[in-house]
């Protein structure tokens, strides 16, 4: 930990530059340019609401579009990050079998990049709550710290996929199809309540409810989607006991799959 | 304490595709219960290797294709991990290993400068200060707003070297990048190199097919042959050996590709030709200067009188050299069937330094050809002297004196 913050520090400059450089290089000659990068979210939370006007989902005192809008934010931003991640690496060959500086440089400005995308997402968010004449309320300076906590579950991902991309392109090519089930086994459609109902209080299968639970909040994006939707919108604290099983889970992946990526990372300017 | 320490340095690469998955997984699965499994075969591409590099040194790193020249740079650069053995770095290491490695043609070229700044290690104030001083050397003050893939390949290679050469570094890496651009950028860019090379204390490793661009710019070579050291000593020295090593290569590939271009009537067979010393033996190798005696052995299933033989040699590309005809003795002897064996001599071989081919042929009395054969044989010149510093200059090897300023300069003496 203490040497990739070591090395972070020492490659801001790198690390900036590139980061500039994709953002840029993905908006050029595109005449839209970055509004791209609202585009699939509020598309998405258009289609959301469409079907929710079928179905129905129990969204509580929220309007459905905005807090369906509010889980598309960590949403999008983990699944882009994390995806972009794990083709970071094979996407720099070129750089990666000339210069040496550390590999993880690359993961992580995938990751930085779609910061930004994420910060030009808050803006239709206010707009959305100003729409339905919501205030934020103290608890919205939460919201660091849960996007800081989405950046290391992207990390944990990206790391391990990037490495393992390099050998077998498999990986990068399955991210996507493995991502979007996971969209459906996060809050995303549906609020977390909706699952705590369920299992917690109507205790629907029976004596694995709890277990379930559990299980399902082992999923970090569980406990960050509710976060963001409730210290944002709800103008309430984090829902921490949804919250611990997946950050316990990331402290122990994250450093296990770092320390793969820097094993890994000798060869692959062998192997790319 | 030497910019670069280099121990026991070895590279092994896997032979053979890169396994899928599924040979992965079925081959981790049959390891997992015990049976070997078919490993893919080693190759070194460097083999033990050690060597050591001080500040302000300008070493040259020759060899063949495949020696392991590009190997040992990338170990040194880090990016790629040695096998085994150990590289140590003093100092701040600017590869220069291929100019333009990142250039983004959606970019602008300053954009671009940035850019490979940051990525070959420069901060933002430093490509600030430089940056002027770039475009100005890169000639391209008009075009530097421009995107990068309206550039032709020359501007891309000029920018390309511009950045590069301007990263501040006590280590400096250069693999095959002298030649960029036109030939009036190429003597600019030759220029800054001996610049970067002399007016800084820097360690300096550069990688060059050019022997006589490593001669003129460096004070030590190191000669790599398969992976391994084959010699480390002063840039004459090793030049020198790595060119004779170059002309024995050049006779072995030739020779094992070469074919006897052969035009016969079928009334001769011919058995063998060779260069031969004094005492009749065998040799591949002649001296400039010296005889060359050539030995040709033939069968022939008639009788023919007065038959007319020319020894000859040419190129290794078929340009005739030298021949020696003996229709010019008119007292000639007949030859009956059967195994003959005649011996040519030129005096004061003239032939510069190199590989060439013999031809032999047969005539009879009238004129019609009963054997005509090139590239029968071949044999090696070597001129004994410090053939490197004239390469390419001649075919013939000719004494010369030279009168300049009054002094007399002998060439055999001064070899």
């Amino acid at each position: 930990m203490l040497t990739i913050a070591k090395n972070l520090y020492d490659y801001r400059e790198l690390i900036g530059v590139l980061a500039w450089k994709s953002i840029t290089l993905r908006y050029k000659q595109a005449y839209l340019g970055i509004a791209w990068a609202i585009l699939k979210p509020v598309t998405l939370m258009l289609i959301f609401t469409l079907v929710k006007s079928f179905v129905g989902i129990e969204s509580g005192n929220i309007p459905y579009p905005i807090l369906v809008f509010a889980a598309l934010m960590p949403w999008t931003f983990f699944q882009e990050s994390a995806s972009d991640g794990v083709n970071s690496v094979v996407g720099n060959a070129a750089l990666i079998k000339k210069i040496y500086f550390p590999r993880e440089i690359f993961p992580i400005t995938s990751v930085l990049t779609k910061l930004v995308e994420l910060g030009i997402n808050f803006v239709i968010l206010a707009g959305l709550m100003a729409w339905y004449g919501m205030l934020p309320s103290i608890y919205i300076l939460w919201v660091p710290l849960i996007i800081a906590y989405t950046v290391l579950a992207a990390l944990t991902i990206a790391f391990v996929g990037a490495a393992i991309n390099v050998y077998f392109r498999d990986v990068g090519q399955a991210m996507p199809v493995l991502l979007s089930l996971l969209m459906y086994a996060s809050p995303v459609i549906y609020p977390l309540q909706l699952v705590k109902d369920k299992l917690l209080v109507q205790q629907a299968a029976s004596e694995w409810s709890d277990a379930l639970y559990t299980l399902y909040t082992l999923n970090p994006l569980a406990g960050i989607i509710d976060a963001f939707q409730s210290v944002v919108l709800r103008g309430a604290p984090p829902d921490l006991t949804a919250m611990i099983p997946g950050a316990i889970m990331i402290a122990i992946l994250l450093p296990l799959s770092y320390l793969y990526f820097k094993r890994a990372e000798s060869y692959f300017a062998d192997v790319i | 304490m030497p910019a670069i320490e280099v121990s026991h340095l070895t590279k092994e690469y896997r032979l053979g595709a890169l396994q899928g998955l599924k040979h992965t997984l079925i081959n981790t699965g049959s390891r997992l219960i015990g049976k070997t499994v078919p490993e893919r075969p080693l190759f070194k591409a460097l083999d033990d290797v050690s060597l050591s590099i001080e500040q302000g040194e300008v070493v040259g790193i020759i060899g063949h294709n495949g020696a392991g020249k590009s190997t040992l740079l990338k170990m040194l650069a880090r990016i790629s991990t040695p096998t085994s053995g150990s590289v140590k770095i003093n100092g701040r290491i600017a590869p220069l290993i291929e100019v333009g490695a990142g250039f983004v043609p959606d970019f602008t070229g300053r954009e671009n400068v940035y850019l490979n700044g940051a990525i070959l290690g420069m901060s933002k104030q430093e490509i600030d200060r430089k940056l002027d001083e770039i475009v100005d050397f890169a000639e391209l003050a008009e075009f530097i707003d421009t995107p990068v893939k309206r550039y032709s390949s020359g501007m891309q290679v000029k920018l390309a070297f511009a950045v590069a050469t301007s990263v501040e570094s006590e280590i400096l890496i250069v693999d095959e990048v002298l030649a960029v651009g036109d030939l009036a950028f190429q003597r600019k860019s030759f220029g800054r190199m001996t610049e970067l090379i002399r007016d800084n204390n820097r360690a300096v490793l550069i990688v060059s097919h050019n022997i006589r661009q490593i001669e003129r710019i460096c004070t030590r070579a190191i000669l790599l042959d398969h992976g391994r050291l084959a010699r480390d000593g002063s840039v004459n020295e090793v030049c020198d050996e790595f060119f004779s090593g170059s002309n024995d290569k050049i006779a072995y590939d030739a020779a094992k590709s070469s074919r006897a271009r052969v035009r016969a009537s079928g009334e001769a067979e011919f058995l063998s030709i060779a260069a031969v010393d004094e005492s009749g033996n065998a040799v591949s190798e002649v001296a400039t200067g010296q005889p060359l005696r050539v030995r040709v052995k033939f069968r022939l299933d008639v009788p023919l009188v007065k038959p007319e033989l020319i020894i000859g040699t040419h190129t290794t590309d078929f340009f005739y050299l030298n021949a020696s005809s003996t229709a010019i003795f008119d007292a000639r002897p007949d030859f009956s069937p059967g195994t003959h064996e005649v011996e040519c001599i030129f005096q004061n071989n003239p032939l510069a330094s190199g590989i060439y081919c013999f031809r032999f042929a047969i005539y009879d009395s009238d004129r019609r050809a009963i054997f005509i054969g090139d590239n029968l044989g071949i044999f090696t010149v070597k001129s004994g002297r410090d053939e490197a510093r004239e390469e390419g200059l001649r075919m013939l090897d000719i004494p010369a004196t030279w009168s300049i300023q009054g002094h007399a300069f002998d060439r055999a003496r001064a070899a």
